[in-house]
């Protein structure tokens, strides 16, 4: 691979090396564009968890200062969901990433597969660093005892007595997920427009309904508990790792023949 | 010696029963300026989505730079896009734009964007969400401009500019084509205005190629013959007619082709008056025509 | 810029009045091509067709890396030319219409002469 400089003038300009069927240029710069306005996949998220923790903290005081301190060793005060506060932000930034960011790449002469490669590659980098956060945030959490008044916010859900390892494996796999579902679904817009993802929504939803329905008549769902619970935390997040893959292929696929309009 | 940079033949594009594009031949030369023209609606932003590989085409061949264009990087890079209605990422600022379009053009040239942001008064760090009309048209003529890009293609970006503008895009284009050559695609169905800049006219209507010719062929090629009715229905014989109007015992009809010295002094014998034909009037009486040609046909099925 | 007739006619027949009206002396340069197109605003193409037209008729020659100029003897084979189509050009019309409003060939010629000591 070389990257030859261009004979032109300020920005030195990485011309493309063809020939090479990986194009990391290519893809880099998906990558890049993606990072142009930091905002959008650093900025905003990071926003809500703060206030999610802001408003953890305020909740977490308020109680005290009504019921006296809380014993941490207790079940303490969890508010549980919102270390996935930023989730729904993020399954939007997923679907804006391809209903945005995919026409504007494409016009700028980008090809759809490195286009998929590249996001794919944005969003494999933004839960990887998401995932280290909170796993480091968990543990810096269980140091304070709390944030130093009990207040468990990371600490809450699957996270509880998870090793920071465990932590970020799952927060990672789950990350990876939200934003594949959102970009995948968003491809298939892209691709088959309404009709398409309609059929898709509601193919789903039938497929989910006909699971439950299945389950419930063979009375299967002790069996299938029993079976997750055997397969602990990490296999239940492998699994949803496998799903977030079997979306990105399937997002790739699609892809190749979407158009902007 | 000129190469062919464009080669399209039977190129068909369908939309469920709609025909967009229906079966075109067409072939585009290196370093020319072509002027896509045609009413709304008539094909030219689906001629340039296929061209830059931005849809597939149903049906025919097409070449650009000697391969399909669909996702062959190659292609693609030597290619600008300027859309009417171009998405930007969320948030995004024109800042946003210009830093990363040098990843994609290599002959961007930031000094020449930096003119040229200073010549549309463009506010660099609005979000583009928040530009108006002119503005967000001057963003992607900005881009299309310093881009350099070898193929440069700019769909009705525009339509938001005022006449200034307009017209400084106009100037700037010439200008940097001149020291710059390259081959530019324009789409309008502002004809008059853009008339002096084109090398080359391309018409489409309904999906098909009416006229395809070198711009100065163009002008000119067609004559306005008006007077007393029968005098110029006797003038005009079995010519070409390409346009006809009428009031009372007067007529005005528009010929293919242009009057040699003999036929002006007969007009002027019969006391007809010859008027010369611009580009735009050209354009109206040929899709026009077609236009009145299809609603009879409506009319007999 | 007239819409209705070819640019690079329009652009020959300008440095051809350029050269008749002594605007631009023999062996002289006229302007170059991107001078031309920028000032018409029209294509640089198209400006090249109009000096070309003029190169093949012989009026302007190329001298090379210094750029057009106007040949010698230029001027003369241009009002010549012009003398040989000022009647098909001019004075035609001016009999048709004269004919149209009832002057006579002495009465036409009487407002020559006129025209002639006003101007």
């Amino acid at each position: 691979m070389t990257a030859t400089a261009s004979a032109t003038d300020s920005a030195p300009a990485r011309t493309a090396d063809a020939s090479s069927r990986l194009r990391p240029n290519e893809i880099l710069r998906i990558v890049r564009l993606h990072t142009v306005n930091p905002a959008i996949f650093f900025g905003v998220p990071w926003m809500i968890l703060g206030g999610a923790w802001a408003v953890t903290m305020i909740i977490a005081l308020i109680i005290q200062g009504a019921a006296g301190p809380l014993d941490p060793t207790e079940t303490g005060f969890e508010y549980s969901w919102a270390v996935l506060s930023p989730q729904w932000y993020l399954i939007v930034v997923g679907v804006q990433a391809v209903s945005y960011t995919f026409p504007f790449a494409l016009g700028f002469g980008a090809t759809r597969r490195d286009y998929w490669l590249g996001t794919s590659a944005m969003f494999v980098i933004v839960s990887v660093m998401y995932a280290a956060a909170i796993a480091t945030l968990l543990l810096v959490e269980r140091a304070t005892s709390g944030w130093g008044i009990g207040a468990g916010m990371f600490d809450a859900l699957w996270y509880v007595g998870a090793d920071w390892g465990t932590a970020f494996y799952t927060t990672f796999a789950l990350q990876l997920l939200v934003l594949f579902i959102g970009a995948g679904v968003t491809t298939v817009y892209m691709r088959w427009r309404m009709r398409g993802m309609l059929t898709v929504l509601f193919g789903g939803v039938a497929l989910i309904l006909a699971i439950i329905a299945v389950l419930t008549f063979t009375e299967t769902w002790e069996a299938l508990g029993a079976w997750l619970a055997s397969i602990g935390v990490v296999g239940v997040f492998t699994l949803v790792l496998a799903t977030a893959v079997a979306w990105a292929i399937a997002g790739l696929l699609v892809i190749r023949r979407a158009t902007p309009r | 010696m000129t190469t062919t940079v464009v080669r399209a033949r039977g190129l068909t594009k369908r939309y469920g029963s709609f025909t967009a594009i229906d079966g075109i031949d067409l072939s585009l030369d290196e370093g020319r300026i072509y002027g896509l023209l045609g009413r709304n609606g008539a094909g030219k932003t689906t001629v340039m989505q296929l061209l830059t590989g931005q849809i597939f085409p149903n049906g025919g061949e097409l070449e650009v730079f000697g391969r399909p264009p669909a996702e062959h990087a190659d292609v693609l890079r030597r290619m600008c896009f300027i859309a009417e209605a171009q998405r930007y990422p969320e948030d995004f600022t024109p800042a946003h734009v210009f830093r990363s379009a040098p990843w994609f053009f290599e002959h961007w040239d930031a000094a020449f964007a930096e003119r040229l942001i200073a010549d549309f008064r463009l506010p660099v760090k609005r979000r583009i969400k928040k530009l108006s009309r002119g503005q967000l048209s001057a963003v992607g003529v900005i881009v299309g401009l310093a881009s350099r890009a070898p193929m440069t293609f700019f769909d009705e970006p525009y339509l938001g500019l005022d006449a200034v503008a307009r017209h400084i895009f106009y100037d700037r284009l010439l200008e940097d084509y001149a020291a710059h050559p390259r081959t530019v695609v324009l789409s309008t169905h502002l004809i008059d205005e853009v008339a002096n800049l084109l090398e080359h006219v391309i018409l489409i209507d309904q999906g098909r190629i009416l006229l395809d010719r070198d711009a100065d062929e163009v002008r000119g090629s067609a004559t306005t013959v008006a007077g007393a009715r029968a005098a110029v229905e006797q003038f005009v014989g079995e010519r070409p007619v390409i346009g006809r109007e009428g009031l009372g015992g007067l007529a005005s009809v528009t010929i293919d082709g242009r009057l040699d010295h003999a036929e002006r002094v007969r007009a002027a014998e019969l006391g007809l008056e010859l008027a010369p034909v611009s580009l735009q009037q050209l354009i109206v009486h040929l899709t026009g025509a077609e236009l009145a040609e299809s609603n009879q046909k409506e009319v007999v099925a | 810029m007239d819409e209705s007739r070819p640019i690079f006619l329009q652009i020959a027949e300008q440095i051809e009045n350029d050269i008749v009206d002594g605007h631009v002396a023999e062996d002289a340069a006229i302007p170059s091509i991107n001078e031309l197109a920028a000032f018409h605003r029209i294509n640089p193409a198209t400006a090249l067709k109009g000096v070309n037209r003029l190169v093949e008729q012989g009026l302007v020659a190329k001298r090379r890396g210094v750029g057009m100029f106007v040949v010698p003897g230029a001027r003369e084979r241009l009002i010549e030319r012009r003398r040989a189509e000022f009647a098909a050009e001019y004075l035609r019309p001016l009999i048709v219409e004269a004919a149209k409003l009832g002057i006579g060939v002495d009465e036409l010629a009487g407002m020559v002469r006129e025209e002639r000591i006003l101007t």
